[in-house]
């Protein structure tokens, strides 16, 4: 924890960087889309999707003028879509907003387009989500699913992009004096994590595929799905535990020194590394291994304790309870605990990537 | 850092598509009832010759009859008590709810990822669970209060979906509303009466048209051939056909439970001494149950034996269940790999099908159907073939006390 982040702030810190506003509002709509995540994940654990059989109206009414208390106290599949439809209408709205905020304040043309490429990317999923609907088309829901984490990514993208960290990576920066680290990740590790994040996805793909399953499908086609969900997650686990110890391990405080000279090595020899770079990479390996065990426990809710788990008599009497809510959290929070792993390893790539660019020798030494 | 992301945003689109790709094709609408080529083969085997068209054929035949998963139909021979329309039409098809709360597609969003669109127990999840799904299809039902032979009651079936089965991947489903457990209940009704009337079509086309011969197949004259309204050409066929129908809907017309005589009064010494020669009996040569479920119902017993629907495509026609080349040919058309049926571990007092005195004790007489579990033969007096009513009573105790459940107490 010796790192310059304890330093005195300098007087220069109201050099505002642009996009603080936005920053702050896509933290906002990050904040959205995980709950939007969840409630969508509920639809599917309760084979909700067509509860409502019309898309953008809900029974003939304008999405935001259906009766509140038929919504609220009327059937709980109506309830989880319907609630579904209005808070990603919200996320639609709050995406706008971002677009506002991008073309005021935002002088990164990319920035300002990547603002837009989340609008877009809200509209598709909504259309998406209604022409699941209107089609009746349970691959269509899986398609939606599977963007839904896209749009999440994309959300999570644009927060670090304009976020403080990003900015004062920049040489032209005012707050490159509170550079943190000269620590420059190799492209190995970026490579590494870009893996993970790749594999992520893939078990987003596999997931929804069991999630979504088609009643026509094989049994030895979902038996290898299932085997290599599994598999695919302990692979994830072990990459992720990789990078993590590499951004916390000394050999890093020694990568330090040979790069940025001996009043680095000392800061780093706390085995902690880069904070900003490290923190996110432990949490994205207590994520998968938190999605792991829900995994197993989604398994067990669907589709009871395995035999080879049945050594005693409750776990031989363990019984599945078809529309338990508990359950239903357990199942969903696979879902959202997946988002969760999908977006931390965006989140470390993208910091990785900034880092590697911004930290190349000639930027420091200038 | 502006190249990253024209690099990272030339990957979105490329990403997209195959995440599209990664899923489509997958969305497959069941148009029809899958045939039943598995039985083909085994009626074939049996009879030495081949299924030929049979299963096809007779499939045909069976979608006129009952229609489709998300069109199913009604044959006149099924009176409309033992399956309403309604429930019917409710049960199967896609899944959608209304305003009002209604559920439809029941079946398709709680029962088909295990037991099958067709009701084979072959569903998607079916490989990984153990014991597999029931194969709705042979008519024939694991826990259920008639003896051993007959079809269960509506209760029954009604029964097992509210309680589940404990230690399997059957829920309970008691959460949900009344009427749709009754929908479910007519459905698999439905599916079984399909699935029998389907085994024992493939049965006569195989012996008795012509289906099984050298060739192959039967001239066109002897074959299954549907008019343009979709009635069998040949009017004797459609004769039999019907009573086909007639006589699987009739075998659920009016199962009889088996009735369980008044329980005795156990109580303090009673038991005590009812438990022992329970006991006595457990692992005594009357009862023998010792010899499957292992000492004092520990399940340890070594045991090697299949269910019925397993038996039906390998031991019963002279394969053995561990010759993976013959078995590889069953799997290929429908069959899940052969597993071995293990006796309860009865000292946890876990019991699928019930644990109160009366399940057990009709369990304990009938047996449980398709699997080796046999029936007792409740005589009047001692004997060293059969047990006595009272007997079967101290067998009851012995096996609550071994689950620590009180005799007539609280079910699990």
């Amino acid at each position: 924890m010796s790192d310059t982040l304890t330093q005195p702030i300098p007087a220069n810190i109201d050099a505002v960087p642009p996009g603080r506003g936005l920053h702050r509002w896509s933290i906002l709509i990050v904040c959205l889309v995980w709950p939007l995540i969840w409630v969508g994940g509920q639809v599917t654990t309760y084979d909700a999707g067509m509860a409502v059989p019309d898309w953008p109206g809900t029974y003939g009414y304008n999405l935001f003028l259906y009766p509140y208390q038929t919504w609220l106290f009327g059937p709980f599949d109506l309830f989880i879509e319907h609630g579904h439809r209005l808070l990603g209408a919200l996320v639609g709205i709050a995406s706008i907003v971002a677009v506002a905020f991008a073309f005021v304040s935002e002088p990164r043309v990319w920035v300002r387009s990547l603002s837009v490429v989340v609008l877009i990317a809200v509209i598709g999923q909504g259309a998406l989500g209604g022409a699941r609907v209107v089609l009746a088309d349970r691959t269509l829901a899986m398609v939606h699913g599977c963007t839904a984490e896209i749009f999440f990514t994309l959300c999570v993208t644009l927060m670090v992009v304009t976020s403080r960290w990003w900015w004062a990576q920049s040489a032209n920066s005012p707050r490159s004096l509170l550079q943190v680290s000269s620590f420059r990740p190799s492209g190995g590790l970026i490579a590494l994590v870009g893996v993970v994040l790749a594999l992520a996805y893939l078990q987003v793909l596999l997931g929804a595929q069991l999630r979504h399953v088609q009643p026509t499908a094989s049994p030895g086609g979902f038996k290898h799905l299932v085997y290599t969900h599994i598999a695919t997650a302990f692979l994830v686990l072990s990459l992720a535990a990789v990078a993590a110890w590499k951004l916390r391990s000394k050999a890093i405080g020694r990568q330090v020194r040979s790069a940025a000279g001996s009043e680095k090595a000392e800061a780093n020899q706390n085995g902690c590394g880069d904070l900003t770079l490290s923190r996110p990479a432990m949490l994205l390996v207590l994520f998968v291994s938190l999605q792991i065990t829900l995994g197993l426990a989604t398994w067990v809710a669907r589709y009871g304790m395995p035999l080879f788990a049945q050594t005693n008599p409750s776990m031989a009497s363990y019984l599945v309870k078809s529309q338990a809510f508990a359950e239903s959290l357990i199942i969903t929070g696979h879902v959202a605990t997946g988002a969760l792993v999908l977006v931390t390893s965006a989140f470390l790539l993208l910091r990785l990537v900034r880092a590697n660019y911004s930290r190349r020798p000639e930027w420091v030494a200038s | 850092m502006d190249s990253y992301f024209r690099i990272a945003g030339s990957l979105v689109g490329p990403a997209a598509i195959f995440a599209i790709l990664a899923v489509a094709g997958c969305d497959a609408p069941p148009g029809s009832f899958n045939a039943n080529d598995l039985y083909a083969q085994v009626v074939a085997t049996r009879q030495n010759s081949q299924p030929g068209q049979a299963a096809a054929d007779v499939s045909m035949v069976m979608e006129s009859l009952f229609g489709t998963p998300d069109a199913p139909k009604l044959p006149n021979a099924i009176p409309t008590n033992l399956v309403d329309p309604e429930n019917l039409t409710r049960a199967a098809g896609p899944v959608y709810s209304d305003e009002d709360d209604t559920h439809f597609g029941i079946y398709r969003s709680r029962c088909v990822v295990c037991h099958a669109l067709d009701g084979s127990g072959a569903g998607p999840a079916a490989a990984l669970q153990n014991p597999y799904p029931r194969d709705l299809r042979a008519g024939v039902f694991k826990y259920k209060s008639t003896p051993r032979g007959e079809k269960p009651t509506k209760e029954d079936l009604l029964a097992i979906l509210k309680r589940g089965a404990p230690g399997s991947a059957m829920p309970a489903f008691d959460r949900l509303p009344q009427e749709d457990l009754d929908a479910l209940v007519d459905y698999v009704i439905y599916l079984s009466i399909r699935g029998e009337v389907e085994r024992r079509l493939i049965q006569f086309a195989v012996t008795e048209m012509g289906y099984g011969d050298q060739d192959g197949a039967a001239i066109d004259s002897e074959r299954l051939i549907l008019d343009a309204e979709g009635k069998l050409t040949d009017p004797e066929l459609r004769q039999t056909v019907s009573q086909i129908i007639e006589n699987v809907a009739g075998q659920w017309s009016d199962p009889t439970p088996i009735t369980v005589p008044p329980m005795p009064d156990f109580e303090g010494d009673d038991l005590v001494a009812a438990i022992e020669r329970g006991r006595e009996l457990f692992h005594g040569q009357q009862a023998n149950c010792a010899s499957c479920h292992g000492t004092n119902g520990n399940g340890q017993a070594v045991t090697l034996d299949f269910d019925d629907w397993t038996k039906e495509f390998t031991t019963l026609l002279g394969i053995s269940p561990g010759d993976k080349a013959a078995v590889k040919q069953m799997r290929k058309l429908g069959a899940l790999p052969p597993r071995p049926i293990s006796p309860r571990n009865l000292s946890w007092g876990v019991y699928r099908g019930g644990d109160d005195p009366e399940t057990l004790y009709r369990r304990l007489v009938a047996g449980i159907a398709g699997t080796p579990m046999p029936g007792l033969l409740v005589q009047e007096g001692e004997g060293s073939t059969g047990v006595t009513l009272d007997q079967v009573w101290d067998l009851i105790a012995y096996l609550r006390s071994l689950g620590d459940l009180q005799l007539a107490g609280t079910s699990r």
